[in-house]
C-alpha cells in the first residue's frame, strides 16, 4: 500500500458525497479522484493502475447506465460500483448484467463500499495482469519483419507451412525460416502458444 | 219539341177564325211563362241539392278526419315510451282517468286497477311521505311538478322515476286535468353511479401514484445528505483510530440515527411501492371510450368539444387498464387546463390509429395556447410544473407507466396552435 494505492474514482452530482467519500476512502488508505459530471471523468486520463469507480446512477449530463455503455466501447475497463438514491431495482439488473461489480442503495454503509471495493479492486488487479502480459505480446510482435507477421498471421490461422510456401509461392525453406524466427521473437514454445498470442495481440478472431 | 210541332200544325189547319187564332195564341204565351218558370224552380231546386250534399259531404269528412287526429293521438300516446297518465282535477279525490301501456308496465299495475283511483295511491307504503307531499301542494298550487322520485311497484320492486306533472286548462283557463310523464331512469341512474365510482376510483389510484413518485423523489433527496454525513462520520472515526475515545462514541451515535433516518425512508418506500400492474388484454378503442365517459360532464361544464377519430379494428394490446386510464385522463386534464385560457375553439380530439404492424399509436390534440419552447424539454421532469397548484408528477408518472408497457410518450406543439401528447403501446402478441 505505498506507491500502488488503489484510485477510486467516485463520479456523483452532489458535491457533499464527493467530499464526504473522499475523506473515508482516503481514511482507509485510497487515493481518491472526484468528479461532480461523467463528462470529466472520461475526459481524465486514467493511469494504468489498480482502480475502480463508484458511480451514482443518475447524473445530470450523462446517467450512470450511459457512462458504463461508453466506458465499455472506449475500452475503458475500471470495474463499477453503482449507488444510488432511489430504489431502482430493473436498473440494477441492467448494470449487474452490463458487469457491474455491485449496486448499493443509498445512504452506504464503510462496510458495503469497502467490501465492493476490495471486490473490483482485485478484479482490475486481474485485469491488469492480463492487459500486462498483452502488451508484452504486441511489444514482441512489434519486433517482428513484415514477413514474419504475415507467417505469424498464416500459422495462426492454422495453415501448414506448405500451405504458406504455395500460396506466397516461395520455397517451403524459406517459410521454415520466417517461422522458428517468429517462434523465438514471439517466445512461444508450441504452436498453440504462438496461436495463443496471437489472440491477445488481436490478430486473430478466437472465433477462428 | 213535340207539342209546339203539334200546336203549329193546328195553326195551319184553323186558319179559319181570327178570334180562335188570337186565343190561341193567348194560350200558347201563358204554357211557354209555365214552363220557363218551372225549368227555373227545377234549377234552383237541384243547385240547392248540390250545395246541401256538399255540405253534407263535408262535414263528413271533417268528422272522419277529427277521428283519424283522434285515434293517431290515443295510439301515439300508447306507444310511448315513458309512461302518461291523465287526472281529473274537477273531482274531489283527484282520479285517474287514463294510463297508456307504458304505465302499466311500469307500475307493474293493470288498467282496470288503476282507473278511478288516486295517483299516490301507486307509490306504495314505503314511498318517502315528503316526496309525496311536496307533488300534492305543487299541484294545489296548480303549478307545473318536475323532479325524480323513487318508486315502487305493484311487486315492491323500487324503481327511480323522472316525474313531471302539468296542468290542463279550458277555455276559460280553469283546471280540469293534470296530465303526467314519468320516465323510468333506474338504469341511467345505475349507470350514472358506476362511472361516478370508477371515477373515484382511478382519482384514488392517481393520488396514490402521485403521493408515491412525491415520496421516492423526496427519500431520493433525503439519502444524499444522509450519505454524506454518514460518510464524514466514519471517516472521522477512522482518523481519530484509538484516540479520543469520548468522540469516537459520539461519532458512533450519529452513525446509528442516520441509518434509523435511512431504515425509516427505506420503510416508508417499501410501503408505497406500486402494486404491481394487473395486465390484460384490452382494445384502446374500448379503454379510451370508458374514459372519456368519465369527463364528459367535465367537458360539457368546461364548454369543451372532445372528438374523437378511431381507426376501427385495431388489434388488442396488453396492459394495465386503470394505468393507462390514469394516462389518458392525465393527458386529457392538461388539455382541458390548456384550453382554459383559450376563446376561439376549444376542442380535444383523441385520434388512434396503427403505427406499423406492432405499434398503436394514441394522440390527444387541444387547440390550447401551446407550451413555451423553453419549457418542452423540462416536461417530464419531476416537479416541473407551468400550473400554480400543479405538483409536477402527471407527465412523469405518465411516461414511467407507458415506458412500463413498452412504448414510448412524448409531448409537442402543433404546427397552428396548442399541443398533441401521444404515446405508443406494442400490439399484444398472445393471440386473442
Amino acid at each position: 500500500m505505498t506507491a500502488h494505492q488503489p484510485l477510486i474514482y467516485v463520479v456523483d452530482d452532489n458535491v457533499s458525497i464527493c467530499r464526504a467519500l473522499k475523506l473515508l476512502l482516503q481514511a482507509y488508505g485510497f487515493k481518491v479522484e472526484t468528479f461532480t459530471k461523467a463528462a470529466d471523468f472520461l475526459a481524465y486520463k486514467h493511469p494504468r493502475q489498480q482502480s475502480c469507480l463508484v458511480l451514482d446512477i443518475r447524473l445530470p449530463d450523462i446517467d450512470g447506465l450511459a457512462l458504463q455503455e461508453i466506458m465499455a466501447k472506449k475500452g475503458i475497463t475500471i470495474p463499477i460500483i453503482f449507488i444510488t438514491g432511489h430504489g431502482d431495482i430493473p436498473m440494477s439488473v441492467k448494470t449487474m448484467k452490463a458487469g457491474a461489480i455491485d449496486f448499493l442503495p443509498k445512504p452506504v454503509t464503510k462496510m458495503k463500499l469497502l467490501n465492493a471495493i476490495t471486490l473490483a479492486i482485485s478484479k482490475s488487479q486481474a485485469q491488469l495482469k492480463k492487459q500486462a502480459e498483452i502488451d508484452k505480446i504486441k511489444r514482441r510482435v512489434k519486433t517482428l519483419s513484415p514477413k514474419e507477421l504475415e507467417v505469424f498471421q498464416l500459422v495462426a490461422k492454422g495453415m501448414l507451412s506448405k500451405q504458406i510456401a504455395y500460396k506466397r509461392g516461395t520455397s517451403l525453406q524459406t517459410i521454415k525460416v520466417h517461422r522458428s524466427r517468429v517462434m523465438q521473437k514471439m517466445q512461444a514454445e508450441t504452436v498453440t502458444d504462438l496461436i495463443r498470442f496471437a489472440q491477445m495481440a488481436g490478430l486473430t478472431s478466437s472465433q477462428n | 219539341m213535340k207539342k209546339k210541332t203539334t200546336i203549329s200544325k193546328r195553326l195551319a189547319i184553323g186558319k179559319t177564325k181570327n178570334g180562335e187564332q188570337k186565343r190561341l195564341k193567348g194560350v200558347v204565351a201563358g204554357l211557354r211563362k209555365n214552363r220557363n218558370g218551372l225549368n227555373d224552380k227545377i234549377r234552383k231546386q237541384k243547385n240547392a241539392l248540390v250545395k246541401k250534399n256538399g255540405e253534407l259531404r263535408n262535414g263528413a269528412e271533417k268528422q272522419v278526419r277529427a277521428e283519424e287526429q283522434i285515434h293517431i293521438r290515443t295510439k301515439a300516446m300508447e306507444s310511448a315510451v315513458d309512461g302518461i297518465f291523465i287526472i281529473d282535477a274537477q273531482k274531489q279525490d283527484y282520479p285517474i282517468i287514463y294510463v297508456n301501456q307504458s304505465f302499466q308496465k311500469m307500475t307493474g299495475y293493470q288498467k282496470k286497477e288503476i282507473l278511478g283511483q288516486n295517483y299516490f295511491l301507486l307509490y306504495g307504503s314505503e314511498a318517502d311521505p315528503q316526496v309525496i307531499e311536496k307533488i300534492k301542494q305543487t299541484i294545489r298550487k296548480e303549478k307545473a311538478y318536475h323532479g325524480e322520485t323513487p318508486n315502487y311497484k305493484k311487486d315492491g320492486k323500487k324503481h327511480w322515476n323522472l316525474l313531471r306533472i302539468t296542468p290542463v286548462q279550458d277555455a276559460r283557463g280553469a283546471i280540469t286535468h293534470y296530465v303526467g310523464i314519468q320516465t323510468d331512469v333506474t338504469m341511467m341512474r345505475e349507470k350514472q353511479k358506476e362511472i361516478d365510482e370508477q371515477r373515484e376510483e382511478l382519482l384514488h389510484v392517481t393520488r396514490v401514484g402521485k403521493l408515491a413518485e412525491f415520496v421516492s423523489s423526496l427519500a431520493h433527496e433525503i439519502s444524499q445528505p444522509l450519505t454524506s454525513i454518514l460518510s464524514y462520520a466514519q471517516a472521522a472515526q477512522r482518523m481519530l483510530a484509538d484516540r479520543e475515545p469520548k468522540l469516537r462514541e459520539i461519532l458512533s451515535y450519529i452513525i446509528d440515527d442516520d441509518q434509523r433516518a435511512a431504515e425509516v425512508i427505506h420503510r416508508l418506500r417499501t410501503l408505497l411501492k406500486k402494486s404491481k400492474p394487473d395486465m390484460k388484454q384490452l382494445d384502446i378503442n374500448t379503454l379510451i371510450n370508458d374514459t372519456v365517459e368519465l369527463i364528459t360532464t367535465d367537458a360539457t361544464v368546461r364548454n369543451v368539444d372532445l372528438k374523437r377519430d378511431f381507426a376501427s379494428h385495431l388489434p388488442l394490446v396488453t396492459g394495465d387498464r386503470v394505468q393507462l386510464q390514469q394516462v389518458l385522463l392525465n393527458l386529457i386534464s392538461n388539455s382541458f387546463e390548456a384550453l382554459e385560457s383559450s376563446r376561439d375553439v376549444r376542442e380535444i380530439s383523441i385520434r388512434t390509429s396503427l403505427q406499423d404492424n406492432d405499434t398503436i399509436r394514441v394522440e390527444v390534440k387541444d387547440t390550447g395556447v401551446g407550451l413555451p419552447v423553453e419549457n418542452i424539454p423540462k416536461l417530464f421532469t419531476r416537479f416541473f410544473t407551468s400550473k400554480p397548484d400543479g405538483l409536477g408528477m402527471g407527465l412523469s408518472i405518465s411516461r414511467s407507466i407507458i415506458e412500463a408497457h413498452g412504448g414510448r410518450l412524448d409531448v409537442d406543439n402543433n404546427p397552428g396552435s396548442g399541443v398533441t401528447a401521444y404515446f405508443t403501446i406494442p400490439i399484444s402478441t398472445k393471440d386473442a
